[in-house]
């Protein structure tokens, strides 16, 4: 085996030092002879006056330290072939171990590039997100009298927000001694975006001048937007992101310059953003940034978009801003600074009483990792995933030690043996390390490869056909090792504490021991061993992650067989935006009602439909009145197209839905839902009730009154966690509101995706400007926003078949293992006429009870963990009694089955073999 | 193993390297001759023990103070495996002579004090 370059020379010099000892033996014997003893007598002498040879061997190899080399050598051919022998085992083991470690690594990952990572751009760390806080908002008394953005907050705690009316971001960013920027940002929605007459839609950002100087980010090509593009009338400038210009310019070189139409209004794309930079919420990463002022172009085809008295008004919140830290400056420090004047500021703008008692304070957080609604939104489910896999790492750890613990039992022979023969105790307990040591390394080396798939397997599972998906995890070689070091500690310590019992073997007696029983270990089926604990400790973990299966399994069940008041399937979505593309005024609802004609034309198309939102993302209200008195701000509207209601498929309790006659100029007519019929008009009929809706439109004040003409059962509303609100279903053609952005609904025969190449066909010829959007199936659209619940489910199932493998196996092996120990006990209990089942059912009560106080363990802990994920769960209790029995029933059936195969290896024992060991 | 001896002293920790190179001193010599050179230089007080010479003679070795050859016995039809100092060995034994002076002196002082002087 020529496996290491000084193999030879060291078997070189072995051979030198044994030829030059025989060689000194022969001339000590050469001179006891001369002296006159016998040639045995000599040889004697010879070696009485050499002393022991395997000592001189031993020291002077020592001297060239090969020793340690040789003997790891040794060690770990050793190892292997103990593994070999073992394959069964020691594959499980390993693979146990690989893959907590792969899904440790795999879940931290994600963690890491939601939770902890900074922003793209140049000392983040100086970055500060402005927010402010009030006490729980009365409605009606607080200066906040309209906002485009979001707040968030409980009743308790009160509400937090990021976003500020203009004149305070005005009024910050005059204040400098404590900023050296400060900035500004609004999320654009989609954008209709013609690039050479090719139109398509994009994610866009309104950012104010100092955006990108105050990031600091370097553009790719071409010059960032200034402050001198950020004022109304300035010639429009966009920048877009380093992919986007990849994918609709062909490069970022070719991209700046270019003259491009936005919303049907010339820009010129002044620059790049640098690859890898996407704004400052990791969730976003929009495709287009466009000075802030410029909104007021962009917007025209928006009748509720931005305004010029939108820069002015005191009471409207809509942007959102971050300051970068002058150096030196801590964010306490400028808080102090900034708190005060805020406060004067808001102060000034409340009108009233009710106002002034509850104003909004100042709040700044840090902004090196941006924005947080990633985090808001994945951080408990991640570490709950976290927690489960920790979980599995530990289940493996512990299958890891009962493997290390039976094997150290099954060899204390053998160790006797080698001790007695003269091996050194450190080297005895230096070869069960090795074992343990490789153990440990090759689960953790198939960890990595695990942990690789697992991240591409995630990003998967989350992405979900999302198309701006922007997720995007990295190996996170910390946590490997942390994971790999976990395992390397267990392996070690459970290789150790066996290794080291087993070499204070009392070697007499240890080699006397046969296989009828051990002394001291006489009685283990009843006293618990460390690797019963390690069982009974495996189960109580594999019932927490059953648990955590059955909520998560439940919970998405649940939310699948929700009743919808409406059929999802054979229903085809997609949005248009004509209003993007120029089409204003009376003629776009033509041009929204000609195209519903050609789709039902469609062969295969039973019905079709339009509404200004799905149903199941629609969330939008005006003010609505009823006989003069604003109603209940819980209730919701959604304007909808002729036969809305028969195309979903949602019932009609009364009266008629809406349909081709109600057109512009007709009677305006409203449906109202079953809850909105009940919460608003009580015990009276609907039918022929007054509603009036009322808003503002290019800032001035607009208002439809419409009469109810039907009742529709309830039908879901928005996302599929929250409770379906009441709901007022108006003409969407009928004055106010105009129509802008439409989705349409096409129930087919048939796969719904088979109509989209006719769908893009009839768009185009119609106004070639127009692109389609967010095309897919209604079950898709529902699945796509339950599809946290749906990995959720998915990956808390398999990890609890993973957690379930590995304990069985822990079982199985513990199990075995008592059997191969006891085979001569039961083969003298057999002998004595105990019939078969006696003996499977002696070794199954043994499972049973190990199971049984694993059990006992497992269900507080579970019944105690699951109120943590409470908020996680949909349509049942923390302490679900389904969840629970089913994993406690599956548990204790795995565990027989896993036990009942070492039994009736136990029973088959035929007595004479096992007797004749004796 | 030899029988302790009353006569005979046992070597004190690291001097025997320390002899076996002053041995060498006087010429090649194989390992048996060296045992026998040691005993009969110090009037058969020393007692080499063949089971640290070997180790002795390999550190040595590492060291390169000695190198080692098998060459023909001179009166045997036998080869032997023979040590001589190198050059380097020759410094060290310098080296290791006058420390062990030192040594000898310090000890022999302390030693040879009356106990009034104490």
């Amino acid at each position: 085996m020529k496996l290491w370059p000084w193999r030879g020379r060291r078997a070189a010099r072995e051979q030198e030092l044994n030829r030059e000892i025989e060689w000194h033996l022969n001339e000590i014997r050469e001179e006891r002879e001369a002296e006159g003893l016998s040639r045995r007598q000599a040889d004697h002498a010879a070696r009485r006056e050499f002393g022991n040879v395997a000592i001189v061997q031993e020291d002077s190899r020592a001297v060239w330290g090969w020793t340690m080399v040789d003997q790891f050598g040794q060690d770990l051919r050793y190892a292997f072939r103990t593994m070999k022998g073992n394959r069964l085992f020691t594959a499980l083991a390993v693979l146990s171990l690989a893959l907590g470690i792969g899904a440790n690594t795999a879940i931290y990952s994600f963690m890491d590039a939601i939770l902890l990572r900074a922003l793209p751009v140049s000392d983040p760390e100086s970055l500060v997100v402005l927010r402010w806080h009030a006490k729980p908002i009365q409605r009606g008394s607080f200066v906040m009298h309209a906002m485009s953005g979001s707040t968030f907050g409980d009743p308790k705690s009160g509400t937090t927000s990021g976003i500020f009316p203009f004149p305070a971001f005005e009024l910050i960013a005059k204040d400098t001694p404590v900023f050296s920027s400060v900035f500004a940002y609004h999320p654009a929605r989609e954008l209709n975006v013609n690039v050479n007459g090719q139109a398509d839609l994009a994610r866009g950002e309104y950012v104010s001048g100092d955006y990108f100087r105050g990031l600091a980010v370097a553009p790719a090509a071409g010059r960032p937007i200034s402050p001198d593009d950020d004022r109304a009338g300035a010639p429009p400038v966009a920048m877009v992101s380093f992919t986007y210009s990849q994918r609709r310019f062909g490069g970022a070189a070719s991209a700046a310059g270019q003259s491009i139409l936005i919303n049907n209004i010339p820009f010129v794309v002044a620059g790049v953003t640098p690859p890898g930079f996407f704004g400052v919420d990791p969730a976003a990463a929009p495709d287009v940034y466009l000075p802030m002022h410029s909104d007021l172009v962009v917007e025209t085809a928006n009748q509720f978009g931005a305004r010029g008295q939108n820069y002015l008004d005191q009471n409207y919140y809509w942007i959102e801003v971050m300051g970068r830290l002058r150096p030196g400056v801590s964010i306490l420090q400028a808080l102090a600074r900034l708190a005060p004047p805020f406060h004067h500021w808001v102060a000034s703008t409340a009108h009233t009483d009710g106002e002034r008692a509850n104003l909004p304070e100042l709040k700044m957080e840090p902004g090196a990792a941006g924005l947080d609604s990633l985090r808001r939104q994945y951080s408990k489910p991640l570490y709950v995933l976290m927690t489960l896999v920790g979980l599995i790492l530990a289940i493996a750890c512990a299958n890891v030690a009962n493997l290390l613990l039976a094997r150290a039992a099954a060899r204390r022979r053998e160790i006797a043996l080698r001790l007695s023969v003269g091996a050194g105790r450190s080297r005895v307990v230096r070869q069960l390390l090795t074992e343990s040591v490789l153990l440990a390394s090759v689960g953790g080396i198939l960890g990595i490869f695990v942990a690789m798939w697992g991240i591409r397997f995630l990003t998967l599972l989350l992405g979900n056909g999302k198309t701006n998906f922007t997720l995007h995890a990295d190996l996170n070689w910390h946590v490997l090792g942390v994971a790999i070091a976990l395992s390397l500690l267990t392996g070690v310590l459970f290789g150790l504490a066996p290794a080291i019992q087993s070499t204070r073997v009392n070697v007499i007696s240890a080699m006397k021991e046969t296989r009828t029983g051990e002394h001291g270990l006489r009685h283990s089926f009843w006293q618990f061993s460390l690797s019963q604990v390690l069982v009974v400790g495996q189960i109580a973990l594999s019932l927490l992650m059953l648990v955590a299966a059955g909520l998560f399994v439940r919970t998405l069940s649940n939310l699948q067989s929700a009743e919808l008041g409406f059929n999802r399937e054979n229903v085809l979505l997609f949005e248009l935006n004509a209003r993007q593309a120029g089409h204003k005024g009376p003629e776009i609802a033509a041009f929204y009602a000609d195209l519903l004609r050609k789709f039902r034309a469609i062969p295969d198309v039973r019905d079709a439909s339009l509404s200004n939102y799905a149903l199941v993302e629609a969330g939008w209200s005006v003010g609505i009145e009823i006989a003069g008195k604003e109603t209940d701000i819980g209730n919701r509207m959604l304007a909808v197209g002729p036969g809305f209601f028969r195309t979903m498929q949602i019932p009609m309790i009364a009266g008629r839905e809406i349909d081709e006659h109600d057109q512009l100029g007709a009677l305006s007519v409203a449906v109202v839902s079953e809850l909105f019929a009940r919460t608003n008009f009580g015990d009276q009929s609907p039918l022929g009730q007054h509603i009036t809706i009322k808003g503002r439109v290019n800032g001035h004040p607009a208002s439809r009154e419409m009469q109810v003409v039907g009742v529709a059962r309830n039908a879901w509303y928005g996302p599929l966690k929250q409770a379906v609100p009441p709901v007022l279903y108006i003409a969407y053609n009928q004055g106010f509101p105009e129509p802008g952005q439409m989705t349409y609904e096409l129930r087919v025969k048939g796969d719904p995706l088979r109509m989209v190449s006719a769908v893009r066909e009839i768009v185009h010829e119609s106004d070639a400007l127009v692109p389609l959007a967010n095309i897919k199936t209604q079950a898709a659209e529902i699945d796509q926003t339950i599809n946290q619940e749906i990995v959720f489910a998915e990956l808390c199932t398999d990890f609890a078949i993973l957690a379930l493998v590995i304990a069985c196996v822990g079982l199985y092996g513990t199990v075995s293992y008592n059997v191969a120990r006891r085979t001569g006990e039961i083969g003298v209990r057999m002998a004595l006429g105990a019939p078969r089942g006696n003996v499977v059912g002696m070794i199954l009560r043994q499972v049973i009870v190990m199971t049984i106080i694993g059990l006992a363990i497992g269900v507080p802990v579970a019944l105690g963990a699951s109120k943590l994920v409470e908020s996680l769960l949909f349509g049942m209790k923390a302490n679900d009694p389904w969840a629970l029995g089913g994993a406690i029933t599956i548990l204790l059936s795995s565990a027989v089955l896993a036990g009942y195969a070492p039994a009736r290896r136990a029973s088959r024992i035929d007595p004479m073999i096992a007797l004749r060991h004796e | 193993m030899p029988k302790p001896d009353s006569n005979r002293i046992a070597l004190m920790q690291g001097t025997l390297d320390m002899l076996v190179l002053r041995s060498l001193l006087l010429g090649p010599a194989h390992g048996h001759a060296i045992v026998k050179l040691i005993q009969q230089l110090s009037d058969e007080a020393l007692q080499v023990d063949h089971g640290s010479l070997y180790p002795a003679l390999n550190r040595l070795l590492k060291q390169r103070w000695i190198a080692a050859n098998w060459e023909q016995m001179p009166d045997k039809n036998r080869q032997a495996r023979y040590y001589r100092l190198t050059s380097a060995g020759r410094k060290q034994l310098t080296a290791e002579e006058s420390k062990w002076e030192r040594l000898a002196q310090a000890i022999a002082k302390v030693m040879k004090r009356r106990p009034e002087e104490v």
